[in-house]
């Protein structure tokens, strides 16, 4: 009786002590992505207000998206994008990080340098990159010119103007997996890697069997982290390419703002962001199993 | 109609006369105002874009403070972030700005909404406005997108775009045996044999082709729509359109500088004052920078002209940008009174005359002596060709109706993604622009619109 009244007791704490935390949460994000799902089923437009309690098709929107193939096309280029970026950031940080652990005498001066393009803000990176990629400005093209090598314009060209945001993304999140991956690395016991050595393992077999191993967890929380903050990409699409050429460089969210500001076409915007926003969740949550039975494994 | 220009008879010495009575407080476009201060300890609240001419009217504003006794609080914004915001704040019916600029591209998507007042009620109102503000004297050109169908007026203007031809090696030209384009064939063959020449560019534009496209498909006989504003059944897959297309690709591919599908506005006009491109068609005040920039490399070489003409005739785009008084404003005739007084004939001569600024919308301005002495460079009468051109869309059949569609912004992104296509070399012009109607038609009927 008394354990009883114990646990119901430290219950009714526990709930006491959640709940500011859960009210803070409910007003911060509950309320604007229930907001968020309300307007997608309105057809609302930024010119007319009585549309944005218009409930009479409230599927309309979800129905139109399926036949958009401008949308499908943006959920496609986001998955490209994703993935290039993702793949890109998480093994040249990693590179960069086993490059300072194992040489931290001589890295460790500039281990400071390569986290740089990560605390700029955003914008600032897509100013950067503008610059590099203008072929009228870029120190590349006139250095690349003076050699007599016509360089394509990275932004404006189809078959480069995406790979223009995968490089520029990676120099900006690239540290982030390098920071990540370098503090594991510090924790690595180095009993380890000596017991390998002992038993004849060389640098690939230590490297395969010991430390990748013992970073993967890293490894995995990054690479979820970049995937779902590679889903954000705007700055640099919205400077250096606007989308273009064409729809080669157009990702879902970039698709929602034109669909929001420049058509003003709200519910519809609301439609794809609650698609997109879906989608992130369904990531999280298959990566953060991935993560759980990853551990359960170890 | 015809523009009342007897009610205001200009010569250089009346408008010095005019200027010299504004100045004074005392002038003949507000009597009203200048004697009895009626708006005495009132704040006048506006939004609008920055841009050269506000920046002027910023420095005449305490001359109104004094004359009117209200305060003017005049936000400018960046040009996308304004028409975002104004886009918010009108469709939301707020009162927080008593006037605003009334976007020329989203005039017509604000004006069928309801979201602007009627400015006939002021202009026609005696007490309100004396008649030699002569609301006529606006370019009619330059007024139609803010004129309802009903004849309705929501905006005037106080900045008007005509699209003008600009050519910055004029020597070149002359050293390869071309003369001046004066036909669509003719301009192709001068940027064919430009380019290259001296590591100049035949031809340079900027990333807005829902803007430079349309008067190629004008030129080739076509329209963006079937007949706008009342039927808006897009027509970008008709031989015109893609006749155009094809035509204004190859401008941009063949010709254009490297990466031109990313270039903007600012690029372009760098590439022509720089003499690194030799043609750019755009609005009057981008071009004539060549003959005014302190930045120009080739005032000596410049000429500005008028575009050339297609096989089906001579559609030169214009627009302009409107000042209005939003539909919930909380001072709409003290709105009145500043909008008045800064589109007045005698404050839009002084403008000119002490700033140089040119692209004006009052007829009886730009055809006094004074502002044909100021903007007569090289011997080149700009205002003469920016006139022409500005009141081009109210003569005959009014081609610019295609921006006064309210769905116009939906259009004018297919339109960018078709030339884009194009240009980068994902399509052929006839391909595209069947894409671009299929995606036209799609996105309309999303919008709601009858097609």
């Amino acid at each position: 009786m008394a354990l009883a009244s114990y646990e119901s007791q430290r219950r009714r704490f526990a709930r006491q002590a959640f709940a500011p935390s859960l009210l803070f949460l409910i007003l911060v994000a509950g309320l604007p992505t229930l907001f968020l799902i309300i307007t997608s089923l309105t057809p609302a437009a930024l010119v007319n207000p009585g549309s944005l309690t218009d409930f009479s098709e409230p599927f309309r929107n979800y129905t139109l998206l399926l036949s958009d193939e401008r949308f499908v096309g943006s959920l496609w280029v986001q998955a490209k994008l994703s993935f290039y970026t993702v793949t890109m950031q998480v093994l040249i940080g990693t590179s960069m990080a086993l490059l300072v652990h194992a040489g931290q005498g001589r890295w460790q001066s500039l281990r400071h340098l390569f986290v740089i393009p990560m605390v700029l803000p955003p914008i600032v990176v897509a100013v950067i990159w503008k610059l590099i990629y203008t072929p009228d400005i870029s120190p590349i093209y006139r250095a690349a010119k003076a050699l007599g090598i016509v360089l394509p314009s990275l932004t404006t060209h189809v078959d480069f103007a995406l790979w223009a945001i995968v490089i520029a993304d990676t120099w900006e999140w690239a540290p982030f997996t390098f920071l990540m991956v370098l503090a594991a690395l510090q924790t690595l016991p180095s009993e380890y890697v000596e017991a390998a050595r002992m038993d004849g393992a060389d640098t690939m077999g230590v490297f395969l069997h010991i430390v990748l191993p013992y970073i993967a967890p890293v490894l995995l929380v990054c690479t979820l982290f970049r995937v779902i903050d590679s889903i954000k990409a705007f700055p640099l699409i919205f400077l250096l390419t606007g989308g273009g050429p064409g729809s080669v460089t157009e990702v879902t969210n970039y698709y929602a703002y034109l669909v929001a500001f420049n058509f003003g076409e709200l519910g519809y915007s609301s439609a794809i962001t609650v698609v997109l926003l879906s989608l992130t969740v369904l990531i999280s949550w298959a990566a953060m199993r991935a993560s759980r039975s990853n551990q359960s494994i170890e | 109609m015809t523009p009342k220009l007897a009610a205001i008879p200009l010569s250089r010495r009346t408008l010095l006369k005019q200027a010299a009575g504004v100045t004074a407080g005392a002038t003949l476009g507000m009597p009203a105002i200048a004697q009895s201060k009626p708006f005495a300890g009132l704040k006048l609240r506006g939004a609008a874009y920055q841009h050269g001419f506000f920046n002027h009217l910023k420095k005449y504003i305490p001359e109104f403070e004094a004359a009117t006794g209200m305060t003017v609080d005049l936000q400018l914004s960046a040009f996308p972030v304004y028409n975002q915001q104004a886009d918010l704040e009108l469709s939301s019916g707020g009162s927080a700005w008593d006037f605003c600029n009334v976007t020329f591209i989203l005039a017509a998507r604000w004006i069928s909404a309801g979201l602007l007042s009627n400015l006939d009620d002021f202009s026609g109102d005696r007490k309100l406005t004396p008649a030699s503000w002569n609301p006529d004297d606006f370019v009619k050109g330059a007024q139609v997108p803010y004129v309802d169908k009903d004849g309705k007026t929501y905006g005037y203007s106080w900045e008007g775009g005509a699209m003008l031809m600009g050519i910055s090696r004029m020597d070149l030209m002359k050293k390869r045996g071309l003369s001046v384009p004066r036909t669509f064939d003719d301009l192709m063959k001068v940027a064919d044999g430009i380019h290259g020449q001296q590591d100049v560019t035949g031809f340079v534009s900027s990333n807005l082709h829902h803007w430079f496209l349309p008067p190629y498909i004008h030129g080739f006989g076509g329209d963006l729509f079937a007949n706008p504003p009342g039927d808006i059944r897009p027509t970008l897959d008709s031989a015109a359109a893609v006749q155009a297309v094809d035509y204004y690709g190859r401008l941009l591919s063949k010709y254009s500088p490297q990466g031109v599908l990313g270039y903007t506005e600012d690029q372009a006009r760098a590439a022509l004052l720089g003499g690194r491109s030799n043609i750019f068609i755009h609005s009057s005040s981008w071009v004539t920078a060549m003959l005014t920039s302190p930045d120009s490399k080739v005032e000596e070489t410049a000429l500005v002209t008028r575009m050339p003409v297609g096989p089906k005739g001579d559609f030169p785009a214009a627009n302009s940008q409107g000042l209005g008084i939003p539909k919930n404003a909380k001072n709409k005739e003290a709105a009145w009174a500043f909008i008045q007084w800064a589109l007045s004939p005698e404050l839009t001569a002084r403008i000119v005359k002490d700033t140089g600024h040119a692209s004006i919308c009052r007829r009886s301005v730009i055809e006094s002596a004074e502002y044909k002495r100021l903007n007569t460079i090289n011997g080149q009468d700009i205002g003469k060709l920016y006139l022409d051109v500005l009141q081009q869309p109210a003569v005959g059949r009014n081609y610019m109706a295609y921006r006064t569609v309210k769905e116009f912004p939906l259009m004018g992104d297919v339109v960018n993604k078709a030339v884009e296509r194009v240009v980068s070399g994902q399509m052929p012009a006839a391909e595209s622009m069947r894409v671009a109607q299929e995606a036209a038609l799609s996105s309309l009927r999303r919008s709601g619109a009858k097609v």
